[in-house]
């Protein structure tokens, strides 16, 4: 699954400094960086934001429900 | 329904520049139908968002452009006012928002030292790839990050950003004190509140002037470069709906911002607006 991120450039992977001061917008919690599927993981909300082209899509109406099923890696 | 708004337009051109107040909780409260302004329109609130979305999609590509043409490069000088009175330094961390394109950003960069960073954070994924596409191209990628959030519900941490600025971005929210009281929730104590905004009430002897610049011109000029004339019609109807300078002030007081300060620009054509948390 992690095959299609394997050679990724270095822009496309989120910042650490940027992961220190990015929260959920519905929650505020702090936010797991799922590398592989490339989405931010809010675990209270249940929700997971998108990166899309290395941009975290900070959207509540775009965040995956962590009920519902994940996008395939690499999309 | 183009000729009715045609006259629409233009009666409340003069309601909105002399009547009362347009902004505000009164006004929503007395709305049966729960709706928003959108150029000289009245939309579902939950509409606004994806139209404003809609019209900067549209014009991304030829935005700064755009700005350009439009304001006759004065765009330049009054994004260079407010970095001056920004003063960037230090390791000062900026929130850029409704910044797409990055022209705030790379310039408060250019002018702050090595050790400042800027997030920038737009509602539009379609501004936010010119922006971070013109990054890669001046390769300032470590100092930068880009983000797709909405002003009203930022995904920033409580008091963490020295500075929060806003350039021509404001007048497109939904929910403007919402977006203010959040832009007071992220700013650290101390921090500096900058808001560039057109106002929708220049000074008398520009008026004549300025409505047929904005009426008759700007969307002509539009059209010509972007080949489309629709979004710069919001932008200039969203410009005359924009609250007074004494009305955002009360807002931006009202949002818990304070010491606010307001310069007019190009004759009030553009107001700098100023506040701190303190």
């Amino acid at each position: 699954m992690g095959m299609a991120m394997a050679d990724q450039p270095a822009w496309q992977s989120v910042d650490p400094k940027l992961l220190e001061i990015l929260v959920c917008p519905v929650t505020h919690e702090t936010l797991s960086y799922d590398r592989e599927r490339q989405e931010l993981v809010a675990v209270k909300a249940r929700l997971a934001y998108p990166i899309r082209d290395g941009i975290p899509i900070m959207l509540r109406e775009e965040a995956r429900h962590l009920d519902e099923p994940a996008p395939p890696a690499g999309t | 329904m183009p000729d009715q708004r045609q006259q629409f337009r233009v009666r409340h051109l003069r309601m909105d520049t002399r009547g009362p107040l347009r902004y505000g909780p009164p006004r929503m409260t007395e709305s049966p139908t729960d709706e928003v302004d959108f150029g000289f329109r009245r939309v579902p609130r939950d509409a606004k968002a994806g139209l404003v979305r809609e019209v900067f999609e549209r014009v991304a590509d030829r935005y700064d452009l755009m700005n350009d043409l439009m304001s006759l490069g004065l765009h330049r000088r009054w994004k260079e006012a407010m970095l001056d009175w920004l003063n960037p330094r230090g390791a000062m961390t900026l929130l850029d928002v409704a910044g797409g394109t990055g022209d705030i950003a790379f310039r408060f960069l250019a002018r702050a030292g090595a050790t400042a960073r800027a997030v920038v954070c737009d509602i539009n994924p379609a501004m936010v790839e010119v922006g971070r596409d013109r990054a890669i191209d001046r390769s300032i990628l470590d100092r930068i990050d880009w983000l797709v959030g909405n002003a009203e519900a930022l995904p920033v941490a409580d008091r963490s950003v020295e500075a929060y600025t806003i350039a021509f971005g404001i007048r497109n929210v939904t929910d403007i004190p919402k977006a203010l009281a959040e832009a007071r929730r992220v700013l650290k104590p101390g921090g500096h509140f900058l808001c560039l905004e057109f106002g929708p009430r220049p000074d008398v002897g520009l008026s004549g002037l300025y409505d047929l610049y904005s009426f008759q011109v700007l969307p002509k000029l539009g059209e010509l470069v972007t080949g489309k004339a629709e979004p710069y019609q919001y932008l200039i109807e969203s410009i005359r709906r924009f609250p007074s300078d004494e009305r955002f002030a009360a807002m931006l007081g009202a949002a818990g911002l304070q010491r606010v300060r307001q310069r007019r620009l190009a004759g009030g054509v553009v107001t700098l607006h100023s506040a701190w948390r303190i």
